[in-house]
C-alpha cells in the first residue's frame, strides 16, 4: 500500500491535555488522509483513548487545535464531532440493550423512518451482513454488537471512523470479516483510525502506523517501512537505562522452597488454562496488555468471580472458588487494579482506610480505636506516607499516598501471598520509588508477591521471574536475563512464535 | 490546594448548624407564643413526634449504606395491631406480645433487606411493595380480632401505658428519656462498633468493601432489619402512649423520617451521616411542626415547610459537592481575573 | 432465554390481566359479564392517566412520587373553578399547575442534580400542604351535575369517553415514543445514559420533559377526578403515587429505565384497579387489597431485578469469553536461570 496522495481529512496540532496534575497528552501532531487506514498503537497510559475522546468531543484539549478538511473546528461536545462526520466505535459497544438493532442504528436521525430503514438494509447488504434488525441489541454477540456500532457510523456517512480495539472480542473468522469491511470502507474514501494491541494486525490492515508513548508520538510512518521488531522498539521508552537489576537480586534457590501459590490449569471468565506458581520471597511479574485477562485471573483467585475449572492452592490448602473473606483468612491479599473504583474509601479517613480489611482484629464488638491508630501509624511511618493526620480524608491524598495506604491495609492481615494489580498506576515518580522499596522490602521478609503490571520497566525492575498473558492465556515465561523490554513487549503484544489454530 | 477539612470537622459543623437552627426555632416560636416555653409544654412536645424520632434513628443505618426505606410507617401500624390482637384476642401478656412485635419488625425489615442485598432490587421499590404488604397485613390481622379495624383496640394495662406517658419531676416525659437512651444505643452501634464501621464502609464504597473481605450483603440486609426493629419499637411505644392499637398509626411518617435523616447530614448516596445529626434533625422538624401549630398554623399546612426544608437541605449539600458548580465558579473567576488563557 | 427477551413485556401483562379476569370468572361467573368488564376498565381511567405520565419519568430512569399530590392539587383547582362556573378556566389552570409542578421537579433533578426520589418526595410534601392552603382545609363540593355526568358518558355503551380519550392519547403518545426521533430519546436515556450522551442525545432535556409530562398527565387525572368523584377533599390523591408506580411495574416497566411502554402502564393501571373489585367478587374482605398489591409488586420487582442481573451477568461473561484467544501453546514452567 503506497502513500496515498489524497487530501488530509483530519489534522491535529499540538494537542495537550492534563487531568489534575497528570499530563496525559504532551503536544500531539497527527494527520489523517482520506481513505487511509492508520493503525494507532500504544501501551497502557500512552494517551490513545484520551486523544480519541478529544477528537470525539468528549473531552476538551487544554491546548492545540483540530481541523477537519482544512477548517478549524472546536469539538465541544459529541454532537459536534458527529456532525463533522467523526464516529468512534468504542471497544465495548455502547448500545441500548433493550432497543432493537434498527432502533439502535437510526436513533438521533431526522429523516423519515422508512427512508432510514431502506438505507439500513442497503448498508447491511453492502457489508454482507444478514441479521434480523428487530432483534434486541442485548441479545447480540459482541461481534454483532460491534457491527451495529459500525453501522451507526456508516449511517451517519462518517468520513472518519475510529475503531477502538475492534478485534479484541472477535473470533478468528470474525476478524477476517472485519478486515474485509475495513478494506471496503477504505476504498470508498472513508478514513479509519485503527487502535489495536495486536501488532500482527497492523500489517494486515493499515497503510500507516503511529505509535504513542507517554503522551507523545514516538513513531509515525508508512507501514511498509517497519517490521514487527521495529514496532516493538518504538513502544519502548527512550531512556532505557541499562537494567542490571538482576545482578543485584540474589538468585533464589528454588529447590529449597515450596510454592506459596499454586495455580493449576485454572480457567475462569476471561482467562483459560492458567498454570503457574509463586514462591516465598519471590516476585512473579505478570505482564500483558489491558484485556489480556490478568485482573480477571487475580480477582477470580481472590474469590470475586466463578472458577470454571482447575485449582488454586495456598500453602497446600485448596482455596479454589472460596469466597473473598475465606481466601483472605487463608492468607491472600489483593490490591485492586482500579484504586478509585475498588480500592479506596474516598470520603473516609486514612485510619478507616487502613483497617478496613482487618476489622476482625479491631475488637470483638466495640471498635478498638487505639489499636486502629497504632496500626495506621505503623504503616504511615513504615511507608513514609504523607498525611496531615490520620483523620485526613482519603480523597485528598495524592495518588501515591493513597496507594501506600491501600498497600498497608492489605498487609495488615499478615498475608502469605500479596497480589498487586497495577500498583503504581497514576502515581508520581517519587511515590513510585517508595512503593518499589516497599515491595522489595516485603520480598526480603519472605512474602510471595504476584505483581501484575502493564509497565514493562516495572516488571523488569522488580521481578525475579515473569510471565506474559495474551488473550487470556499465558504465552511466555521468563527468568533471569530474559526478563527484558524487548521480549516482554513482544510477548505482551502477541508477537510470539506460536502455532495459530483456527477455532 | 487548601487543606480539606477532615470528615469529623464537616460533621461537627453541620450538627452545630442544626443546634443553631433548633435555638432559632425556640426563640422564634417562644416569642410568637410564650406558652411554647413553659417547660411542661416544651418538653412535652416530644410526645407528638416521638415516632418520627425513633424511626429515623434506625432508618439512618439504611441510608448510610446508600439504600432507602419507605416501609417503616407500615411496620409501625402492623406492629401496633399485632400486639393489640395478641394481647386482646389471644390473651398474651402485653410485654410478651411487645417482644414478639419486635421480632415481627425485624422479620419485615429483613425480608426487604434480603431482596435488596441478594437480588439487587432497588430499595425504593421493594420497600414500596413492603409498605403495601405490611399495611395490608395489618388490616388482615384485624380480621382475626373481635374489634373492627377502624375502632382500634383499647384498654391496655395501666402499667404499660403509664410508663410511656409518665413524666419525671412532672416535666420531662419518659419518652424523652427513652429517646435519649435510644440515641445513645444507636450512636454506639453506628459509630463505636466494628459493625457500624462496616456499615459505613459498605456505604462509602461497596466494591472496596467486598474487596476488603467485608460481607456486604449481610451488612446491608442487617440495616433493614434494624430499621424494621426501630419501626416496631416506635409502634409499640406509640400504642402504649395512645392506649390504642390501630393499623394506620404510622401512616404519614415517611416524608418526615426521610427528611430528618437527610437533613441530619446523611447523604442518600451513602457513606456519610450520623445518628446525632438525625436525632437533632428529627427534633428540629418535630419542633418546627409543633411550634407552627402553637403559632396557630393549621396542622395540615405543616408538611410544606418540611418539604421545602428537605429540598433546600439536599440542594445545599449537592451544591457543595457538585463539580459542575465548582467548574462554573472557576469559569466565573476566569472571566473576572486579569489573566486570560488564550485559545484560538 | 433469548426468545424470552423478545416477548414484549406488555404482552405478559395483558395475558396476566386476562388470566385474572378468567380466573375470577371461573369462581364467580357474574364477573365476566360485559358490563362488569367495562366497569372495571372504566374505573381504572384515573390510574391510567397518571400512570401514563409517570411512565415517561420511569422509562428515563427516574422516579416521581409527587404525582398523587399533583393530582389532588389540580383536582382542587379545577374543582373550585368549575364549581363557580368556569369550566374552561378550570381545565386550563389545572393543566398549568400540573405543568409547573412537573417543571419544578424536572428542574431540581436535572439542574440542581437532586436525586429524583428526594426531590419529588419534597415536592410531594410541599404540594400536599399547598392543597390545604388553597382549599382552606375545606372540601371542594357542589360540582355542577353537567360536569360530573361527563364521566358517565359512554361511547356506544362501552367505554366511557374519558377512558376512550385516555386510550387515544396513550396510543398517540406510544407511537410518538416508539417511532419519532425525539420520542425514542426517553427509552435511550433510561437504557444507557452514557451511550445516549455519546450520540449527542440531550439527556437532561429529555428527563426534564418527562417530568413535565408527568405533571401534565397527573393534571389530566385531576380534572377527570373532579368529574368522576364529584368532590375533592384535601387528601385527594393520597397514595396514588404508590399505586401508579405499582401499575407501571405490573405493566412491564422496569424501574431501572429503558424498558416498557405506555401500553404497559395502561394495562398495569387496569390490573391495579381490578384488584379490589376482584377481591370482592372472590368473596375476600376488601382489606386484602394492599396485601395482594404488595405481594404482587414485590414478586414482579424481584423477578425483574433477577432477570436484569442475570442478563447483565451473561453479557459480561460473553464479553470476557470473547477475549480469550484460541491458540495452542505449551509453555513449560521455568524456574531459576536457564
Amino acid at each position: 500500500m503506497s502513500e496515498s496522495n489524497q487530501a488530509t481529512i483530519l489534522s491535529v496540532r499540538n494537542i495537550t491535555k492534563a487531568f489534575n496534575s497528570n499530563i496525559v497528552l504532551k503536544g500531539i501532531d497527527l494527520d489523517l488522509k482520506e481513505g487511509e487506514v492508520l493503525a494507532l498503537i500504544g501501551g497502557n497510559g500512552a494517551g490513545k483513548s484520551t486523544l480519541m475522546k478529544i477528537i470525539m468531543g468528549i473531552y476538551q484539549p487544554d491546548e492545540g487545535e483540530i481541523s477537519i478538511a482544512g477548517k478549524y473546528i472546536k469539538l465541544t461536545k459529541p454532537s459536534v464531532s458527529l456532525a463533522q462526520g467523526i464516529y468512534l466505535v468504542p471497544q465495548e459497544p455502547m448500545l441500548f440493550p433493550n432497543m432493537s438493532v434498527e432502533e439502535n442504528v437510526i436513533i438521533g436521525f431526522k429523516e423519515n423512518s422508512r427512508q432510514l430503514h431502506k438505507r439500513l438494509l442497503m448498508l447491511m447488504k453492502q457489508l454482507d451482513w444478514n441479521i434480523d434488525v428487530t432483534r434486541k441489541a442485548g441479545s447480540l454477540s459482541i461481534a454483532e454488537q460491534q457491527l451495529v456500532e459500525l453501522l451507526r457510523g456508516l449511517m451517519r456517512n462518517s468520513r472518519i471512523l475510529i475503531l477502538d480495539e475492534p478485534t479484541s472480542s472477535l473470533t478468528f473468522n470474525e476478524v477476517n470479516s472485519l478486515f474485509n469491511i475495513v478494506d471496503e470502507l477504505r476504498k470508498k474514501g472513508i478514513s479509519i483510525i485503527y487502535i489495536t494491541h495486536r501488532l500482527s494486525e497492523v500489517f494486515l490492515v493499515a497503510s500507516r502506523v503511529v505509535i504513542m508513548r507517554d503522551g507523545v508520538i514516538a513513531l509515525n510512518g508508512s507501514v511498509d517501512q517497519f517490521t514487527q521488531e521495529m514496532l516493538v522498539q518504538g513502544l519502548l521508552p527512550q531512556e532505557t537505562k541499562e537494567r542490571e537489576l538482576h545482578i543485584e537480586n540474589e538468585s533464589i534457590d528454588y529447590s529449597k522452597l515450596e510454592p506459596v501459590l499454586v495455580v493449576d490449569k485454572l480457567s475462569g471468565h476471561g482467562f483459560n488454562d492458567i498454570t503457574f506458581s509463586v514462591y516465598p520471597g519471590e516476585i512473579l511479574g505478570l505482564a500483558g496488555v489491558v484485556g489480556a485477562g490478568r485482573t480477571e485471573l487475580a480477582t477470580t483467585i481472590f474469590g470475586r468471580d466463578a472458577v470454571l475449572s482447575g485449582k488454586v492452592f495456598i500453602n497446600g490448602m485448596d482455596i479454589t472458588g472460596e469466597s473473598t473473606p475465606r481466601v483472605m483468612a487463608k492468607g491472600v491479599s489483593y490490591v485492586a487494579e482500579d484504586r478509585f473504583l475498588n480500592g479506596i474509601y474516598k470520603i473516609s479517613d486514612v485510619a478507616a482506610n487502613s483497617t478496613a480489611s482487618n476489622l476482625k482484629n479491631m475488637g470483638r464488638f466495640f471498635m478498638n480505636f487505639k489499636e486502629e491508630r497504632e496500626i495506621t501509624n505503623h504503616y504511615i511511618n513504615a511507608f513514609h506516607t504523607k498525611v496531615t493526620s490520620q483523620d485526613q480524608l482519603m480523597g485528598s491524598l495524592s495518588g501515591g499516598n493513597q496507594q501506600k495506604v491501600v498497600i498497608g491495609r492489605s498487609l495488615a492481615i499478615k498475608p502469605k501471598l500479596l497480589i498487586l494489580d497495577e500498583p503504581t498506576r497514576g502515581i508520581d515518580a517519587a511515590s513510585r520509588g517508595d512503593v518499589y522499596a516497599i515491595i522489595q522490602g516485603l520480598k526480603a521478609e519472605g512474602l510471595a508477591i504476584l505483581l501484575i503490571s502493564s509497565d514493562m520497566e516495572e516488571i523488569i525492575e522488580l521481578s525475579d521471574r515473569a510471565v506474559t498473558m495474551y488473550g487470556g492465556k499465558i504465552n511466555q515465561v521468563f527468568s533471569g536475563d530474559r526478563i527484558n523490554q524487548d521480549s516482554l513487549m513482544a510477548a505482551a503484544f502477541g508477537a510470539v512464535e506460536e502455532s495459530q489454530v483456527n477455532d | 490546594m487548601n487543606s480539606i477539612p477532615s470528615l469529623k470537622k464537616t460533621v461537627l459543623r453541620w450538627e452545630s448548624f442544626l443546634i443553631v437552627l433548633l435555638l432559632v426555632e425556640v426563640i422564634v416560636f417562644g416569642s410568637i407564643n410564650p406558652k411554647f416555653l413553659i417547660p411542661r409544654v416544651f418538653f412535652g412536645s416530644i410526645n407528638n413526634f416521638m415516632t418520627i424520632c425513633i424511626v429515623s434513628l434506625f432508618v439512618t443505618f439504611v441510608l448510610i449504606t446508600g439504600g432507602i426505606d419507605i416501609q417503616s410507617g407500615a411496620i409501625v401500624g402492623l406492629t401496633s395491631i399485632f400486639i393489640g390482637v395478641l394481647w386482646k384476642d389471644a390473651g398474651f401478656n402485653i410485654y410478651v406480645a411487645s417482644v414478639l412485635g419486635l421480632f415481627l419488625g425485624v422479620i419485615c425489615g429483613g425480608l426487604s433487606g434480603f431482596f435488596v442485598a441478594f437480588t439487587g432490587v432497588q430499595p425504593m421499590v421493594v420497600t414500596l411493595g413492603g409498605s403495601f404488604l405490611y399495611s395490608g397485613l395489618a388490616l388482615m390481622i384485624t380480621n382475626f380480632s373481635s374489634t373492627e379495624a377502624y375502632k382500634g383496640i383499647n384498654g391496655f394495662p395501666k402499667e404499660f401505658t403509664q410508663f410511656v406517658r409518665g413524666k419525671i419531676f412532672n416535666i420531662i416525659p419518659n419518652q424523652l428519656l427513652i429517646f435519649l437512651v435510644l440515641v445513645v444505643i444507636a450512636y454506639i452501634l453506628l459509630h463505636k462498633t466494628t459493625y457500624g464501621r462496616k456499615v459505613f464502609l459498605c456505604g462509602v464504597n461497596k466494591n472496596a468493601a467486598t474487596y476488603s473481605g467485608i460481607k456486604t450483603k449481610l451488612i446491608i440486609m442487617s440495616t433493614y432489619m434494624l430499621s424494621g426493629l426501630g419501626a416496631a419499637l416506635a409502634g409499640i411505644l406509640l400504642t402504649a402512649y395512645l392506649g390504642t392499637a390501630k393499623t394506620d398509626l404510622g401512616k404519614e411518617i415517611t416524608l418526615p423520617v426521610i427528611t430528618a435523616v437527610v437533613l441530619g447530614g446523611t447523604s442518600n448516596l451513602g457513606g456519610t451521616g450520623g445518628v446525632i445529626g438525625t436525632a437533632l434533625a428529627a427534633v428540629v422538624i418535630g419542633m418546627l411542626r409543633f411550634g407552627l401549630s402553637m403559632a396557630d398554623v393549621n396542622t395540615q399546612y405543616l408538611d410544606i415547610p418540611v418539604g421545602i426544608l428537605l429540598v433546600i437541605a439536599v440542594a445545599i449539600r449537592f451544591a457543595g459537592s457538585n463539580q459542575r458548580i465548582g467548574k462554573f465558579n472557576k469559569k466565573l473567576k476566569g472571566i473576572f481575573s486579569s489573566k486570560r488563557v488564550l485559545t484560538k | 432465554m433469548i426468545k424470552k427477551l423478545s416477548i414484549p413485556r406488555e404482552t405478559t401483562s395483558i395475558v396476566f390481566l386476562i388470566l385474572l379476569f378468567v380466573g375470577v370468572g371461573s369462581v364467580n361467573s357474574s364477573f365476566l359479564t360485559f358490563n362488569n368488564i367495562m366497569l372495571n376498565l372504566n374505573s381504572s381511567v384515573i390510574y391510567a392517566a397518571v400512570a401514563i405520565g409517570i411512565a415517561f419519568v420511569i422509562i428515563t430512569g427516574e422516579i416521581d412520587v409527587s404525582v398523587g399530590a399533583t393530582l389532588g392539587m389540580t383536582a382542587a383547582v379545577c374543582g373550585s373553578l368549575v364549581r363557580d362556573g368556569n369550566v374552561t378556566m378550570g381545565i386550563i389552570y389545572a393543566l398549568v399547575v400540573g405543568l409547573s409542578i412537573g417543571f419544578f421537579n424536572g428542574f431540581g433533578v436535572t439542574v440542581l442534580r437532586i436525586p429524583s426520589i428526594i426531590m419529588t418526595l419534597g415536592t410531594n410534601g410541599i404540594v400536599r400542604g399547598l392543597i390545604y392552603v388553597y382549599t382552606d382545609g375545606k372540601w371542594v363540593e357542589n360540582i355542577p351535575l353537567s360536569f360530573k355526568s361527563l364521566s358517565q358518558e359512554r361511547v356506544f355503551g362501552t367505554f366511557t369517553w374519558f377512558y376512550f380519550a385516555v386510550i387515544l392519547v396513550m396510543i398517540i403518545s406510544h407511537f410518538i415514543m416508539t417511532r419519532s426521533r425525539t420520542g425514542r430519546y426517553f427509552k435511550a436515556v433510561g437504557d444507557n445514559p452514557n451511550g445516549a450522551n455519546l450520540l449527542g442525545i440531550p439527556v437532561n432535556g429529555t428527563k426534564l420533559f418527562a417530568f413535565v409530562l408527568s405533571g401534565l398527565f397527573a393534571a389530566i387525572g385531576g380534572i377527570m377526578y373532579v368529574s368522576r368523584v364529584g368532590f375533592i377533599t384535601p387528601i385527594a390523591g393520597s397514595g396514588y403515587e404508590m399505586k401508579v408506580i405499582a401499575a407501571c411495574v405490573l405493566g412491564g416497566i422496569s424501574l431501572t429505565g429503558g424498558v416498557g411502554s405506555l401500553i404497559g402502564a395502561t394495562v398495569g393501571a387496569a390490573i391495579m384497579a381490578s384488584i379490589s373489585r376482584v377481591l370482592v367478587f372472590l368473596g375476600f374482605p376488601s382489606n386484602y387489597d394492599n396485601t395482594i398489591t404488595g405481594i404482587l409488586l414485590i414478586l414482579v420487582v424481584v423477578f425483574d431485578a433477577v432477570l436484569q442481573n442475570s442478563s447483565a451477568e451473561k453479557m459480561r461473561r460473553k464479553r470476557l469469553a470473547a477475549k480469550i484467544m484460541h491458540v495452542k501453546t505449551t509453555v513449560p514452567e521455568v524456574l531459576g536461570n536457564e
